[in-house]
C-alpha cells in the first residue's frame, strides 16, 4: 500500500491558532450584533469593523492553504446556497 | 455512485433563537467536546447587503476525519477542509447554509445544505431545519471494490455527526432562551 500517497497533502493545516483569540473576539461581538442589531432590522450599520479587520489580518499571514486564502480576498463572497450543482464559483451578492 | 440522504428537524424554538445558535454552535467550549470532529472554524469574509437585509458569510471548516488504517496510508491525511457559504435573510427570515469539501476531493465529494425556517404550522415558535447531505467516494482503482462500503460508513458517521449537531443545537437554544429571560443556567 501506500502507491497513491501524496505527500504534499500531508502538512496542509490551517494553522490559525494563532489568531484564536482575535478570532474569539470577533466571533464574539458578531454574535452580539447577529441577536441584537441585525435580526430586528438594524443592518444599514457596519459593526466590529476593528475586530474584523485585525482576525482577517492575523488570517492572511497563517493561512497557508492557497484554496482558502481565496475566500479572504475582499469583496468576492461565495454563494453555495443558490445553486444546484454548486462548483467552487464566486458570486458578488447584488 | 452518490449517496444523498435528507433528514427533517423541528426546533420548538424561534428563528431567531435557532440561527442565532447555529452560529455560535462551533465556538461553546462545551460543544467543542461534543463536536470534537470540528477542529477549526474561520471566518473568511462577510458582508451585509444593507439594501436588501442579507447577510452573506464564507467560513472554513477543518474537519477532522480519521478512517480505517489502508484509507489513511492511502490518502496521507486525515483531516479535511471545507467551506461554508451563509445566506441569512432577515427581512423573509429565511437561513440558508451550504458546505463542501475542498480538500480531499480526488477522494471525496460532500455536499450538504441546511435550511433554516420558520415552521408552517407555528412560523412565530418553531423552527423547521432541512438538511440535505450527499457524499460522492471516487472510485481510485485501488478503491473501487470498497468504494461503496466506505460510502456507507461515510453517511453513518455523517448521520452521527449531525444528530450530535441536533444535541449541541437543542442546548444552545435552551441557553439562549434562558439568557434572554434573564435566568442563568
Amino acid at each position: 500500500m501506500g502507491i497513491l500517497r501524496d505527500k504534499k497533502n500531508k502538512s496542509a493545516s490551517l494553522a490559525t491558532s494563532p489568531c484564536a483569540q482575535l478570532r474569539a473576539d470577533y466571533h464574539n461581538c458578531f454574535n452580539r450584533w447577529y441577536s441584537e442589531k441585525f435580526l430586528k432590522g438594524q443592518w444599514d450599520k457596519e459593526e466590529c469593523v476593528s475586530v474584523w479587520q485585525k482576525y482577517r489580518e492575523c488570517l492572511s499571514q497563517h493561512l497557508d492553504d492557497k484554496h482558502l486564502s481565496r475566500f479572504l480576498e475582499a469583496d468576492e463572497l461565495l454563494d453555495l446556497t443558490s445553486q444546484a450543482n454548486p462548483k467552487l464559483e464566486k458570486e458578488v451578492p447584488k | 455512485m452518490v449517496r444523498a440522504y435528507s433528514q427533517e428537524h423541528t426546533y420548538k424554538h424561534p428563528w431567531e433563537r435557532v440561527t442565532s445558535a447555529s452560529w455560535r454552535k462551533f465556538a461553546d467550549p462545551e460543544n467543542k467536546r461534543i463536536l470534537s470532529h470540528i477542529l477549526e472554524v474561520d471566518t473568511l469574509n462577510h458582508k451585509v447587503d444593507s439594501s436588501s437585509g442579507k447577510l452573506y458569510t464564507t467560513r472554513a471548516i477543518t474537519i477532522h476525519a480519521p478512517g480505517p488504517w489502508f484509507i489513511r496510508k492511502i490518502i496521507g491525511q486525515d483531516i479535511c477542509h471545507c467551506v461554508e457559504s451563509t445566506v441569512v435573510d432577515a427581512k423573509t427570515r429565511s437561513m440558508q447554509l451550504a458546505t463542501r469539501n475542498i480538500s480531499l476531493q480526488k477522494y471525496i465529494e460532500v455536499q450538504e445544505k441546511i435550511h433554516y425556517d420558520p415552521h408552517p404550522d407555528n412560523p412565530d415558535k418553531w423552527t423547521i431545519c432541512r438538511q440535505e447531505t450527499s457524499i460522492h467516494i471516487r472510485p481510485l482503482s485501488a478503491l473501487a471494490s470498497m468504494a461503496e462500503k466506505i460510502e456507507q460508513k461515510c453517511v453513518d458517521k455523517f448521520q452521527q455527526n449531525s444528530a450530535k449537531g441536533r444535541e449541541v443545537m437543542e442546548r444552545m437554544c435552551k441557553y439562549l432562551e434562558a439568557e434572554a429571560s434573564g435566568i442563568s443556567i
